[in-house]
């Protein structure tokens, strides 16, 4: 999530893209429709149900949760004091109102974040008390919140979690620049709610389709891949060391990068030497299609374009840094590698949501 | 004051022009009140979560007085009147009235209609020094107060001093040289700017609104310091204001009015800017008000700084209270918006309006 989002802050103040550029603002999101079937369910924390082949079985992990009052470092470093079990929690992310849901809390939740690619669908009851970069703090406050999960990377903007804070509103903020802190991050979730062990079931989980998903692309050569995350004026793909590009690398991938940790802008002459074999459309969602890309000038000297290997992904699963991210690189997986035999997502009815088809225009 | 409103009805009124221009500011002082007592009922009543009339009066009653109206209200309601809503229609009203007294200021010294607060760089001395807060990786913050707001300030008053200093070179005339030094200075910290912006990542976010300015944040900590400031400024240039008058004249006028001209430009200037950057240091940039409350003021009551100043003031805090009041019901849009869209029309149908000839 926060590396894209990043480079779409930062793109914001360009002309002639204000709609587009409100969308992408809204970070991660819009995916037409909201792929189906996934394994965290509405189903508490049965979620968890791990794959079928992993070892992870709800066994109850070494209790680190001592009972609350309980304090949390969180990922800027803050210690937040919970009191007591929160009971009214605010999800300012889109990956924290999945990852609330997928430990079985999302009844808890009174206020979240406005989400075009909203998951799970039950959600959508909830009000949204925020938008991209804007927060009512009046109406957290007036729902008695006693736990606000937010965005950190100037996700959520910072005057507004020190104002909650100052109101005496535990706010948790929380920033996944890799796969590994996603993971911790769960957990942390898990051990705000009083869910620690449901947290780290999930987690072992989902380490376990990670490790299956490699496991299944491993030995196999490694396309160089074009991810495409907006090409409506400059190009945009994968920063060196971000987290869409270790993605692509534990799909089985060889990324394209920019050459720079920071900057997300890769131009053409660059991307056409570095001639990527695989085009993956992130940005499928705002209409980019295959027949688009091939009529780019300049773009058919690309291997892909000519072998046609250019589809359509679903930016959300791949980048929202929650419980679906195994949905996310399975659909890496089998969009880079076709041919590769996939673990397929268990008892949810199969690869339905991780097929790039999912992702309508 | 509230005698103005009384002699509406006095049948002095009726005796001609020069009486009626004579009551025209107790008329505009009254109204004035009027209209930032309503701002003040409204912005605390309304908001995004409804608190019934009852209960918030109830609420501040407790708290100001310690009155017990024999209701009941949830900690919750009483943070958000107390801690969300009071501070914040002050707050806009504090800079309201620093907006417009520094810009009422500013024209008069420069003697130039297209004078605002931000004419002489406070904007993109504040704006750099907001952007530099964003952008590097320190995160202090003392009695609510952010490296932003002390960066912004401290960015405002740098950028004027810097001004003022490079005006005094050179053998132009010193408003010539002043204007076009602080254009100048403006342009360079634009780029400075640019380059905070374009280096911040997503960070950028917080700078743009920073540059747009609003009270979403306002608190009870960073009130007191910026009410403090532009009460003490302001009033300080009211006591100056026969001066201001003086140097609307003309330099050499106003030397023969035994005004030290140099001097009491130099105070001036200090005073207004150091209100103004009281006033974004809390809010961010917020246009609109401070170039044309004055100008409608002078519309109606004349050039006359002794009646000006203090008249803005009140046009000024009631402007940027209401605004901010629709900016808020409207969701959070940002204030300048609605200053400009509140505040342009009818400064056009002023001046179309206004029959006698109108110099500043």
């Amino acid at each position: 999530m926060a590396i894209p989002s990043a480079r779409r802050a930062r793109r914001q103040p360009k002309p002639h893209r204000t709609l587009a550029t409100v969308l992408a603002g809204i970070a991660f999101a819009l995916a037409a429709c909201t792929s189906g079937a996934a394994p965290s369910s509405s189903a508490p924390a049965a979620t968890s149900s791990p794959a079928a082949l992993a070892t992870p079985s709800p066994s109850p992990s070494p209790s680190a949760a001592p009972a609350f009052p309980t304090t949390l470092t969180d990922d800027e470093g803050t210690a937040v004091k919970l009191a007591a079990e929160p009971k009214k929690i605010v999800s300012l992310t889109p990956s924290a109102t999945e990852t609330l849901f997928a430990l079985g809390v999302g009844d808890r939740v009174v206020g979240k974040v406005e989400d075009l690619s909203l998951y799970p669908p039950e959600a959508g009851a909830i009000p949204d008390v925020a938008k991209f970069g804007e927060v009512d703090v009046e109406q957290i406050v007036g729902f008695g919140t006693d736990l606000v999960i937010a965005g950190g990377n100037s996700f959520n903007p910072p005057d507004k979690i020190a104002q909650l804070r100052t109101l005496g509103v535990p706010v948790l903020v929380l920033y996944a620049p890799d796969i590994p802190t996603v993971f911790t991050d769960i957990e942390l979730i898990g051990a705000a709610v009083g869910k620690a062990p449901e947290a780290k079931d999930l987690t072992t989980s989902m380490q376990a389709g990670f490790d299956q998903i490699q496991a299944a692309t491993t030995g196999l050569p490694k396309p160089r891949v074009f991810y495409e995350l907006d090409a409506s004026q400059k190009i945009y793909t994968a920063a060196d060391k971000s987290f869409l590009a270790a993605m692509i690398e534990l799909a089985g991938g060889d990324p394209i990068t920019t050459g720079s940790t920071t900057n997300f802008e890769i131009p053409l002459e660059t991307l056409i030497t570095k001639d990527p074999e695989i085009i993956l459309l992130g940005d499928a969602a705002y209409g980019t299609t295959a027949e688009v890309v091939e009529g780019r000038p300049g773009w058919n000297v690309m291997t892909a374009v000519k072998a046609k290997a250019i589809k359509p992904v679903d930016d959300v699963v791949i980048t929202r840094p929650g419980p679906r991210l195994v949905e996310g690189l399975r659909a890496l997986a089998a969009a880079i590698h076709p041919d590769a035999n996939l673990p397929s997502a268990a008892p949810t009815p199969p690869a339905a949501a991780s097929a790039p088809a999912s992702v309508a225009p | 004051m509230a005698t103005g409103s009384g002699a509406l009805t006095s049948p002095s009124l009726r005796l001609g022009s020069i009486g009626r221009a004579r009551r025209r500011p107790l008329i505009l002082a009254g109204g004035g009140i009027v209209a930032l007592f309503v701002a003040l009922v409204l912005g605390v009543g309304l908001g995004t979560v409804a608190i019934s009339p009852l209960d918030t009066v109830a609420i501040l009653a407790h708290r100001l007085f310690g009155l017990d109206l024999g209701r009941t209200w949830t900690p919750a309601m009483d943070t958000i009147v107390w801690d969300l809503r009071l501070p914040r229609v002050l707050t806009s009203m504090v800079v309201g009235v620093g907006l417009a007294v520094s810009g009422a200021t500013f024209q008069g010294l420069l003697r130039n209609p297209l004078a605002d607060p931000y004419v002489l760089g406070t904007a993109s001395g504040a704006a750099l020094g907001a952007a530099i807060a964003v952008v590097i990786p320190i995160r202090v913050t003392f009695l609510g107060f952010g490296l932003i707001h002390a960066l912004a300030f401290l960015g405002a008053l740098a950028a004027v001093f810097t001004v003022y200093r490079l005006s005094r070179i050179g053998g132009l005339s010193p408003l010539t040289s002043l204007l076009l030094t602080g254009y100048a200075v403006g342009s360079l910290l634009a780029a400075g700017l640019a380059m905070a912006m374009y280096l911040s990542g997503a960070a950028l976010r917080q700078i743009f609104s920073y540059l747009l300015g609003g009270f979403d944040t306002a608190a009870w900590s960073q009130l007191g310091a910026a009410a403090t400031l532009v009460a003490v400024g302001s009033v300080l240039i009211l006591l100056r204001a026969r001066t201001l008058n003086g140097l609307l004249l003309g330099e050499e006028a106003a030397v023969h009015l035994g005004v030290n001209v140099g001097r009491e430009r130099a105070i001036l200037l200090g005073l207004a800017s150091l209100v103004t950057a009281a006033a974004v240091a809390v809010s961010g940039l917020i246009g609109f008000v401070g170039l044309v409350v004055p100008h409608v003021v002078r519309l109606i009551v004349g050039p006359n700084a002794r009646v000006v100043l203090p008249l803005s003031a009140l046009g000024g805090a009631a402007l940027l209270a209401f605004a901010d009041l629709a900016a808020r019901l409207l969701g959070e849009i940002p204030v300048g918006v609605v200053t400009a869209v509140i505040g342009a029309p009818f400064f056009l149908f002023l001046l179309r309006r206004s029959r006698s000839g109108y110099e500043l």
